[in-house]
Formats: C-alpha cells, sequence, structure tokens
C-alpha cells in the first residue's frame, strides 16, 4: 500500500514535470517546409498562454465601449476574417472609410492596415481599431481602465493572464492584452489550399484550368505577380530571416477624379500618410491567399468580385463614367507601370479566376484552434 | 484665492526644489466665442471639445528677456515638460469628452518683473512619438493619442452649431520610420505662441475659437472637420489663424487664437 502511493507520487510528479516542461517550452510554429517563421518582437514573445488568452480576447464583445463589437466583428473566421463589408461599421454606427482586411498570415505582413508605412507591429496597430475616435471602431477610448477590470474581475481571464504574464509587474495591462491578441492573431495562418497541395506535388490538387490561371497569373503579359508575389502573394511580406524590409504600396488606377489622379479626400492612401504628391492613390498590396472568400474588393470595396477586379486590371484602371467619383483611372499619372492592361480570352479570364479560387485554404476557415471559445 | 489653490502653489513651490527666492504661479486658461465664455452647455455654438498640450513655455522679463519657467510635477495633468489644458467637462455637447478639467498651468520661476509669455501648442519631438500605453501622464491620455499617425494629437477643439459643426485635431503628420523609431515628421504643425502683455498671479490665457474658425464656412449644414492630413484642404483656414501654412505644415506667421486676459 505505501509501495502505491509511492508509485502514485512519482506518477503525478512526471505528470507535473512533464506539463511544466510543456509550458515553457519554446513556440513551434508548425508550418509546411517551405514557409518560413514569421518575425515576432522581441518583447512579445510567443507562448500557448498568451495566444489562448489573446484567443479569447479577440471574441470578447466587452473590449467595445458599448458592448457590442469584438476584433471578431470585422474579421470574421469563415470570410478569412474579413467581414464581407464594402466599408467596415463601428461599434456606434459609424462607417470605415476602408475595408476590413484579412488577417490570415498577418504575421508575415511587413507593414498593416491598407496605407500605412509607420505600422509594422500589431501591437501597435491594435490601438487604433481599438481606442480610435475618427471613425469611432471598437470605442474603448477613455474607457481604458474597464479592460484591466474585466481582466481581474472574469476568473478564466485571470487565471490566463497569471499564466501569460507570469514574471510581470502590471499583468492586467492594457499593453499585455493587444500582446496577448496579436500573438493570437500570429497564430492564424493557412498555407493548405489546392495551390499549396499542388506545389507539394499533390496529384490533382489544382484543376487543369486553375493550372493554366497560374501560368498566366505568373507571366510578363499579366504582371500581377510583381506586386502579389512570393508565398503570401503579396509583395510586403517579411519574415524571421528576412534581410531587407520589404513593403509596396500601388496606384492601380481606381480612380482619377481630376484628371490629374486624385482620389476621394478620405482614401488617398499613402498620400495621406507622406504628403508625397506621387503618393496619391498608393495602396499596399493585400494577400491574394483565400481571395475567393473576402469580397468585395479594394480598399474601399467597390468592386464587388473577383470578375470585376480581372476586368479592371485587363482595361488598365477603372472608368467611372458617372457616380459621386468619375474619371478614368487609366489615365491616371500615378498609376503603377505594372497595371498596363491586356487582353484575354473568355477561357483564359476563367482560368485565372479558377488559379485564385485554388488560393482559399478551406480548413482554415472551420480551423477550431482560430474559432470563438465563447461558443465551444 | 482659493484653499485649492494656494494648495497647489505650496505644492508648486515645494515640489521643484527651486530656490527659496523662486516665485511659484499659475497660468490659467479659458475658451470664449468671439470674446464671450463657452462652454460644453452653450447654445449655438455649444463647445464639443477642447484639450490641448503646452509645452517650452517661458516667460519674458521686462529686459525683453526669455527665461524657462519650471513645471510643478505633482498634478496628473502635468509633467516637467508637458501640461494637458482641458477646457471640457464631458457634459452637454461635449459627448467624448471627460468629466476632468484641468484649467491652468502651475509653475514656478525666478523672480523678476515679467511682461510676457512664450508656449508652444505641442508636444516636443522627444516625447512625441512615445507608446502611450507606457508613458508619463499627462502623455498617457488616449484620447490625445494618434495611433495611426504615430504621435500626440496637440490640439482637439471642436463647436457645434443648431445645424453645423466642425471640429480639428492638429498634430504633426508626415511622420518617417515605423512606430517606435519615427525618425522625423514632415509637417510638424506646432504652434508658437507669443503674448507681450501677460503678467503672472494676474493675467490669463484665452483660446477664441471663434478667432481659430474664422475662415472656417459654419453654415453650410456640413459637419466638416479636419484632422491635418496632407488631402484635407478643411484645414487651410483653420491653420491660417494659428499661423500654420498648409502647403508645409511651418508656422510662419503669427497665431491669431490666443490672447491675453
Amino acid at each position: 500500500m505505501k509501495r502505491l502511493s509511492y508509485l502514485l507520487a512519482a506518477a503525478a510528479l512526471v505528470v507535473c514535470v512533464i506539463l511544466w516542461m510543456q509550458r515553457d517550452a519554446p513556440w513551434e510554429w508548425q508550418l509546411p517546409g517551405d514557409i518560413p517563421p514569421p518575425s515576432v518582437p522581441a518583447d512579445n514573445p510567443m507562448s500557448k498562454a498568451k495566444v489562448e488568452l489573446g484567443r479569447w480576447l479577440f471574441y470578447d464583445t466587452r473590449l467595445s465601449g458599448n458592448q457590442t463589437m469584438s476584433c471578431a466583428t470585422c474579421h470574421i473566421q469563415a470570410l478569412a476574417f474579413t467581414d464581407g463589408k464594402a466599408r467596415s461599421v463601428g461599434s456606434t454606427g459609424v462607417i470605415h472609410p476602408r475595408s476590413s482586411m484579412s488577417l490570415v498570415n498577418v504575421a508575415y505582413s511587413s507593414r498593416l492596415t491598407w496605407a500605412n508605412p509607420l505600422l509594422d507591429r500589431l501591437e501597435d496597430q491594435a490601438l487604433t481599431p481599438l481606442l480610435g475616435d475618427n471613425p469611432v471602431e471598437m470605442g474603448l477610448g477613455g474607457q481604458e481602465h474597464r479592460f484591466g477590470e474585466l481582466l481581474r474581475s472574469d476568473a478564466n481571464y485571470s487565471r490566463l493572464v497569471r499564466e501569460a504574464f507570469p514574471r510581470d509587474e502590471d499583468p492586467h495591462s492594457l499593453l499585455n492584452g493587444l500582446r496577448s491578441i496579436s500573438a493570437f492573431v500570429r497564430t492564424i495562418l493557412g498555407y493548405d489550399s489546392p495551390y499549396d497541395r499542388y506545389l507539394r506535388g499533390e496529384a490533382g490538387a489544382l484543376s487543369e484550368s486553375a493550372e493554366r490561371g497560374m501560368a498566366l497569373f505568373f507571366s510578363e503579359r499579366l504582371e500581377c505577380f510583381h506586386c502579389h508575389g512570393g508565398f503570401n502573394f503579396t509583395d510586403s511580406t517579411t519574415h524571421a530571416n528576412s534581410r531587407v524590409d520589404r513593403v509596396g504600396f500601388h496606384n492601380t488606377g481606381l480612380y482619377n477624379l481630376d484628371g490629374e489622379g486624385a482620389y476621394p479626400v478620405d482614401n488617398t492612401g499613402l498620400f495621406d500618410m507622406t504628403g508625397e504628391p506621387r503618393d496619391m492613390g498608393r495602396f499596399r498590396a493585400p494577400s491574394l491567399r483565400n481571395i475567393a472568400v473576402t469580397a468585395p474588393y479594394m480598399h474601399d470595396g467597390s468592386v464587388l468580385t473577383l470578375e470585376g477586379v480581372v476586368a479592371h486590371y485587363e482595361r488598365g484602371g477603372r472608368l467611372l463614367e458617372d457616380g459621386p467619383f468619375p474619371g478614368d483611372g487609366r489615365l491616371s499619372p500615378f498609376k503603377s507601370e505594372f497595371v498596363t492592361g491586356f487582353e484575354l480570352s473568355d477561357s483564359e479570364r476563367e482560368d485565372l479566376i479558377a488559379f485564385l479560387q485554388s488560393l482559399t485554404d478551406e480548413s482554415l476557415l472551420t480551423d477550431e484552434r482560430f474559432s470563438d471559445p465563447f461558443q465551444n | 484665492m482659493s484653499a485649492h489653490r494656494i494648495a497647489l502653489l505650496t505644492l508648486a513651490f515645494l515640489g521643484t526644489s527651486c530656490s527659496q527666492s523662486d516665485l511659484g504661479f499659475s497660468i490659467p486658461f479659458a475658451a470664449t466665442w468671439d470674446g464671450v465664455p463657452i462652454d460644453c452647455g452653450s447654445s449655438s455654438p455649444a463647445l464639443t471639445d477642447l484639450r490641448f498640450y503646452v509645452s517650452d513655455v517661458q516667460l519674458i522679463d521686462s529686459a525683453g528677456k526669455a527665461r524657462d519657467i519650471r513645471f510643478a510635477t505633482e498634478m496628473p495633468w502635468q509633467n516637467d515638460a508637458v501640461a494637458l489644458i482641458d477646457l471640457e467637462d464631458g457634459t452637454g455637447a461635449c459627448m467624448n469628452g471627460t468629466p476632468e478639467v484641468t484649467a491652468e498651468i502651475i509653475a514656478v520661476a525666478p523672480p523678476r518683473d515679467y511682461r510676457g509669455l512664450r508656449f508652444t501648442v505641442g508636444v516636443p519631438f522627444r516625447l512625441n512619438h512615445l507608446n502611450p500605453l507606457t508613458a508619463k501622464p499627462p502623455l498617457d491620455d488616449s484620447d490625445m493619442h494618434w495611433h495611426w499617425r504615430s504621435g500626440y494629437k496637440f490640439l482637439r477643439a471642436g463647436i457645434r452649431t443648431e445645424n453645423d459643426g466642425f471640429w480639428i485635431h492638429t498634430g504633426s503628420a508626415g511622420c518617417e520610420g515605423t512606430v517606435g523609431n519615427i525618425t522625423g515628421c514632415r509637417f510638424p504643425h506646432r504652434v508658437q505662441v507669443d503674448l507681450p502683455d501677460f503678467e503672472p498671479g494676474h493675467s490669463s490665457v484665452t483660446i477664441d475659437l471663434a478667432a481659430l474658425l474664422s475662415g472656417t464656412n459654419l453654415d453650410d449644414n456640413v459637419a466638416s472637420d479636419c484632422s491635418s492630413g496632407p488631402p484635407e484642404t478643411s484645414c487651410v483656414a483653420p491653420f491660417a489663424t494659428l499661423g500654420i501654412e498648409f502647403e508645409t505644415g511651418q508656422q510662419t506667421g503669427s497665431q491669431r487664437v490666443f490672447s491675453t486676459q
């Protein structure tokens, strides 16, 4: 009997040691072999506890000023973490000038949001949707104290905070909340689309049509890959082993209000940040991964379908004959040298769209690790 | 002088390790519309917001020499370099305001015969790009921070008329580098204010919003705004009253918004 007690105690000790080692074990990304690990800020190393805390916070409507909205309101998993709207709507009903961006693989984004050259860390970016007042998004500004109160008063949160920030003097800070949300968002990675499986040699992963579309996509005739290149289909990609800071902003000829290239005043892109005339209408090329589920398109959601997107690039710029913003974007002096237009046959157009549709990682859209923990 | 004021001045005096002869004083601020006091409960127009950072304060002595003053640091609305003046109380039309009002700077200076006041509306560059989540008061106020431009809002002011309104947020724009490593800003948007008739202990500073919005159309039924971005031509007129040239973001003239009472 005594011997059994010793054995049990020893077994319990072994289990404890294993659990403890797992807790402090270095983070593992679980990426396909050809995908490099993302870079992570030195002051916010990844950990399981932090990611779990971040997942709860990401889905918690108590983070908004009027308790109606969470990060997930504008970043819905089934839509590759976009919201399906042309322009996102804040917690108080204010319409944002721009469209919600996908968070999938955002850990690799060298810059964040549509046209901000200053933001290169999720921890800094998250302040704007949470606290910003122009426009109001989640609208927590002025009520930040409620965040600490929530972390202290909710039993689940106070346990997770202790695990995620065991050595922190002020573990319930908003800064730690943003670190946790950022850590969770960095785990939203998807590299299991038909295109990825094709690259890994899986026979039949791509349809013949998609395969022809892939050749078109990567051709000098269409030039798509100059801005939408690399493993995330965007030229603003960085990773842990990057040696250069790669960031690209491009004017694709969507607007030309005055014949001199002007964009609508609330959406001038990089120009709003730099004041450089040549930056008018330059926006960051978004990743094309999961593009089939992230309509409507462009920074302001003004193109409804993938067919519309392809038509825009075929023409080499958009012609708006009436409406509030008439003008011929093709003639914009600021347009990218790669948006020159091309001609496609009907079957080629179908092939190109079939390829774009092959970039969707269906498993990611339902992966439990990224789902709403309040619903499980 | 109220007991509160005496207590504050005593604190200022004790807290700034000044020599015994130093003078503790207050710089009071007040808001007007065309010379008439305005607050969140005023009608046509009502104040909707009025908060601003003040830095680089100097007193001008009778010989015309500028003397640095030292801010008391016991108050949460000022540190040794920056004070946050908050003239809205969150009531009435100040929907997004705060109940706290801080209408004065508490400071000490060597005793002299002072005749003027000089200060900057804005946060000095060396402090302007801190993380507001870790910065010390009063630079920890998220209402006063521009997360997406990096840096603080130097001035937020707004009014509402019966069917119109206008608000303005100033702050440096066109910044370069990345958040945490900002190397400079093309459009600094800082405003130096020179008030030649200011006597510490007797004078106060008035900000007149009618002067700020004197070139702005307040009858077009459009609730317009200026948030200091390069595309925003709505900023041209209010910038001009602050002495800022819209195209360069530099102060090239005298401001006409602040005055001495």
